[in-house]
This record gives C-alpha cells, structure tokens and sequence, in this order.
C-alpha cells in the first residue's frame, strides 16, 4: 500500500474531522508538532521538529488536581483529565524511541502515571522514516535505525513521491480503515537514509559507570552556562517539578518540567544542595542519558536526535563526549 | 586571520607557561563544518587548539566572572567580550588585576550554516575592543549596517492591538530555559529572582503570563547595563526578538535623559536608571 504525497493534505484534513492530528509545523520561525488545520504550515521535510513531541504526552504545564473547601465546611479533591484522542502524525524514528523510552518511566517498575497513560492510551502513532538524515542525526550509533520504527502504529517509508504504509499494530491496523481513500495498491521504490555522522558507542555507558570521579566533568562542565535549553529540546528528559497555587480557599497542583541543568533542581531544606555546581549537574545529565537509565532499564536515554547539539548555545556536544569517552582508556 | 590565530596561539601558551594566568578563554573547532565553541584550558599544550574565525559567534564575556576565583585568566576580546569585561567590572563582579585583556579587531561573524552576517554582527556599533592590555592585529572599524533604533520605530509604530500581538505572539513560544539568562553578562545576581521560589515571585507554570512577566523582569533588570551584544537573542532556541526589548529601554533612556550607551570606557558616569537628579523627567508625578 502506498499514499502519494500530494494527497497527504487531504488525508490530513479527514482524519482531523474526528481527532487532534499533530503534524511537524513550522510556526513563527519555530518548528514543533501543532494541531493540523486549514492553512497551518506542514513540513514533512524537516528532518526533526526544533521541539520534540513529548509535550503531547507530558506537557510542559500540567494540572494535576485541585481542591477547596466546600460551603458546608468540608473539601474536595478533583483530578483533572486533559487527555484526548489524538495523533501524532509524523513523528521520525527516533522521536517514536523516545516514547517507547517514556513509557518505560511513566508505566513500568510498579508505577502508573495516571496522567501520562490516560494520554498514551489515546495515541494513535504514525512514523516517516528518514530518507535524509541531518548532519547532527546520529541515531544509527544509538542503535536505531532511521529507516524503521518498531513501536509506531503505522509506519510511512519515504520514496520519491509517496510513502510505503505499513500497520504495524492492531490499533495501526484498525485506523488504517480511515485511509481507505488515499491509499493505492502500488509498489514504490523505499529510499533508505543513513546518518553520515558515526560514533562508536561500543562500552561507553561500561566506561562511564567508572567515570564518576573523573577529571573530564571539570573540563566540559566549564563553558556549560548552566540554562536548561538540552533538556527542554530533549525528547527523552522527563523530570519535573509539582508545585501548587493557592487562592483563598481554593488550589490547583501542577507540575512542570524541570531541568538538572538548574541549580534549584536538586535544592534542599536548609539550602543544602548535593549538586552544587555545574560539574555535578552537566556529569549527572550525561551520566543519566548514557549510563544510569542504561542501569536501570537496559536502554540508552539517548535517542541520537541531535537537537541538544543543534541548540547548546555553547556548542557542548554530547557526540564529542560519546567519542572521547570511547577512545579513553577508562 | 590566520595570522591573528597564530598570534593567540603562541601567545596564550607564553602567558600560561610563564604562570602569568591561570587560564585562557578562547574558541576552538567544534565538530561541524564552520563550527566553534569556547575554549577554556589551562595547559600550555591546549592552546594549539585555539581558532579564530568568522564563526566565532560566542560572546567569551561572561566566563571571567566564574574563573576569576581561581586566579588571573586571559581573555580574547572583540568589541563585545571587551564590553562585558567593562560591565562586569562595573557591576565589580571580577577585579581588574585578575583579567588580562587581549584585544582582537571584529569584522563580524556568520551564521554556520547560511554563511550570513550574525543580525547582532550587522546590529553592532563597536567591534574593536574598548579596553585592552594588548592588541593582536589591527583594528577592524566594522560599520553597524542596521540603524540601533530602526526596529523599535516600526513596533511603535504599529497600533496597539498588534504591538501586544506581536509580543503575546513572542512569550507564547518561550520555554523559559533561561539561556538568554545565563549568557548575559549583565546577568550576576547572586540569586536570580526566577529562583527565589520561597518568595515566589515567578511562579513555574509556562503560560503567556508567567512568560511575559519573566522576560519584561528581566529586561528591566538589565535595562541600563545592556551592552547591546545580542547573544541572549542569538542563544534563544525559540527566536524571541528579545533585543527589541532590550533596545526600547534604551531607546527610552535616550529620550529621557539624553544619548546613552554604556560600558565603553571604565571611568563613565553611573548608569542612567541608577542615578536621582532633581532634575529628572517625573512625567508621572
Ligand atoms: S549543555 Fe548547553 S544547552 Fe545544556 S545547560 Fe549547558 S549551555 Fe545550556
Ligand atoms: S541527549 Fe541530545 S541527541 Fe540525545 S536524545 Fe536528547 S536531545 Fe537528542
Ligand atoms: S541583555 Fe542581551 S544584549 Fe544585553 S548584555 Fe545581556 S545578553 Fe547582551
């Protein structure tokens, strides 16, 4: 089955008759997965959306409850459900690992995040595959692959002037009924993409878990300026904050995303702060993403995307800390 | 350039195999193709990693104020890491015996993958180094090629309703990472008031509210100490046109109390929004 890409706009304008499709849009200068809309400026071509999708899923804000005190003297609790049936449409390959990768910290080890599964569970995911990678993507190192996406719904394998659809799942399968019109029973040439940028990623996380006292967290920790911009643009950092406002008998608890990069991250009573410096945040970032989530869930907290490399205003590049970590001796 | 390359090479290794300073700040290749990222070392051997080209787009500035605990460092400067050097000592945030000054002609740096003059470049009106302690290669006098107020003429010029669209429109995208924050050398608060949650001034929601308030806070704060760099626009990931609210405060002071531009020389009269004449301009009063 394929979909020619001249009728990816009109696929789009019918399946957001009945759910909130997010499509990779540019937006004042900006790019991010937006609700389709008449008009909206769609690109499939960009390789990677500035901001990751994990916002649909775990937003930047979120309510959690709120509460009060009641007329009669009592109170009330009420969750808040901001879940909806949504798509996201678009997404590339390593963006659809870093939702595998949620999943892992929001559903597993005998927790459920109410929040974060009442979402997922409404998610329709629809993947393209890259037959261009940037020069800053190095997913294949990070042991993907840009041109599959195990976990997505329904995958779309980019050729010249169409997508090869493929329901991987039932719920892939399921929605495909929707498409019916746009798809045709052709076959089309796949144009498999490679990354050009290569790191050998072989014992890192190994070596880090040595690391830990290592003189290299002074030397790249120093032109680090401590903002919280790598892991806002991450698709895999997941902490956040809750935190409440109150308003004469009423309140509302939220959380937020929050950064290691930040100094009041790790802040404690009494002004103890076991981070207290950039060395021990910038270590903990990379010890996080490359080792400690190794350590506990057997998978690398680095998807390869390549947006912290493309955005550190200081260019502190973790694709240069994966190669020098590698040919240390540690 | 290459020759000034060479010059700082060989003349940040004498200074630091002489133990004249601690450390050196500087630029080195990044990975990339027209790449670079600051280079902070203190051994001798590093400093052949040293590059300068017109793709050295971070400010260098802020760095002596981290570094200086430890010790003298040097600094390479172009007009806009002379400048910070001058605010920072102003704000007296460093000491001048613990900076040497190596002053370097700008002729302005390109963005790595249009090849475009940086628009803070084009916006500058002082690539030559202000202070310095020597100078490496001649002096450029790169003329500024955008007028300093032109954008905030068309803004203010705009009706009401889509003056405040055009900024609801800039604090809608805002993700609050605060690297317009962290890169500016105006910014040397102890304790940021972003941080102070106990006092809460700044709640942690991302809304266009709490956004606007942290932006208009912050160019307040900056407000007459605002060198005019342009990195906090040139760091924000989202594309805020955030020197457009740095320049109308300035462009505010100019038409209060005369021409203003800060942080060219170290003997300058106070800042314009800390001092009290009796003869202010009290509109309000
Ligand atoms: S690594 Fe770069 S983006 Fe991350 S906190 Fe440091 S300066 Fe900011
Ligand atoms: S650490 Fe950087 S490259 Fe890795 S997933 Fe996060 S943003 Fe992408
Ligand atoms: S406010 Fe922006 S332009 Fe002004 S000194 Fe700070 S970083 Fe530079």
């Amino acid at each position: 089955m394929i979909i020619k890409k001249d009728r990816m706009g009109a696929l789009l304008g019918t399946l957001a008759q009945h759910k909130t499709v997010f499509v990779p849009a540019l937006i004042d200068g900006v790019s991010k997965f937006a609700p389709y809309r008449e008009g909206l400026d769609v690109r499939f071509d960009l390789h990677n959306t500035k901001l990751p999708p994990k916002d649909l899923l775990f937003p930047q804000t979120q309510k959690m409850y709120r509460y009060g005190e009641t007329a009669e003297g009592g109170h009330y609790v009420e969750q808040f459900d901001e879940s909806s049936e949504r798509v996201l449409f678009g997404v590339r390959p390593c963006d659809m690992r870093s939702i595998n990768l949620l999943d892992d910290v929001f559903l597993t080890k005998g927790f459920v995040d109410e929040f974060y599964e009442a979402q997922r569970k409404k998610l329709l995911t629809v993947c393209i595959t890259c037959a261009a990678p940037a020069e800053t993507c190095f997913c294949e190192s990070m042991g993907l692959s840009p041109n599959e996406a195990p976990d997505a719904d329904i995958l779309l394998k980019s050729c010249e002037d169409c997508y090869k659809v493929t329901a991987q799942t039932q719920k892939g399968e399921a929605a495909l009924a929707d498409w019916r019109d746009f798809l045709e029973d052709t076959q089309a040439q796949v144009l498999p993409g490679k990354t050009s940028l290569r790191l050998n990623f072989e014992g890192v996380p190994q070596k880090l878990s040595r690391m830990y006292e290592d003189p290299i967290w002074d030397e790249i920790s120093t032109k680090c300026l401590n903002c919280g911009t790598c892991t806002f643009v991450c698709p895999t950092c997941y902490c956040f904050d809750i935190s409440q406002e109150n308003k004469m008998k009423e309140g509302v608890r939220f959380r937020c995303w929050d950064s290691c990069m930040f100094s009041e991250y790790t802040a404690m009573a009494g002004w103890h702060n076991p981070r207290p410096t950039k060395k021990e945040r910038v270590r903990n970032r990379f010890m996080h993403k490359l080792c400690f989530f190794e350590e506990r869930y057997g998978k690398t907290l680095c998807v390869g995307c390549g947006r912290c490399v493309e955005c550190c205003p200081v260019a502190l590049d973790i694709t240069r800390l994966i190669d020098d970590i590698g040919a240390s001796d540690a | 350039m290459s020759d000034i390359q060479e010059a700082m090479r060989s003349r940040a290794k004498e200074l630091l195999e002489s133990g004249e300073v601690n450390a050196v700040i500087g630029w080195e290749a990044g990975r990339f193709e027209n790449q670079t990222t600051p280079l902070i070392t203190s051994q001798a051997a590093k400093t052949q990693r040293l590059v300068f080209n017109e793709y050295c787009v971070n400010n260098l500035g802020k760095y002596p104020r981290d570094l200086t605990a430890k010790g003298k460092v040097a600094i390479f400067a172009r007009g806009c890491e002379s400048r910070a050097i001058i605010r920072l000592l102003s704000d007296e945030v460093i000491k001048r015996e613990n900076v040497y000054i190596i002053g370097i002609g700008c002729p302005g740096m390109r963005d790595r993958t249009t090849g475009e003059l940086l628009k803070k470049c084009a916006e500058c009106r002082h690539g030559d180094p202000v202070i310095y302690d020597e100078m490496l290669g001649e002096p450029q006098a790169k003329p500024a090629t955008q007028e300093r107020f032109a954008e905030i003429q068309k803004i203010e010029a705009l009706p009401r309703a889509e003056r405040e669209a055009y900024f609801t429109n800039a604090f809608s995208k805002c993700i609050r990472c605060y690297a317009c924050r962290n890169v500016c050398p105006c910014c040397t608060c102890r304790q940021c008031f972003v941080d102070q949650r106990r006092e809460g001034w700044l709640g942690k929601q991302n809304n266009i509210a709490e956004n606007r308030f942290y932006g208009l806070t912050r160019v307040m704060h900056v407000g007459d100490r605002c060198i005019e760099c342009g990195e906090c626009e040139r760091v924000c990931p989202m594309d805020l046109p955030l020197m457009s609210l740095n320049r109308k405060v300035i462009y505010d002071i100019n038409n209060l109390f005369g021409e203003y531009e800060t942080a060219l020389s170290l003997d300058e009269p106070p800042s314009a929004l800390t001092t009290y004449k009796v003869d202010d301009v009290e509109e309000f009063m």
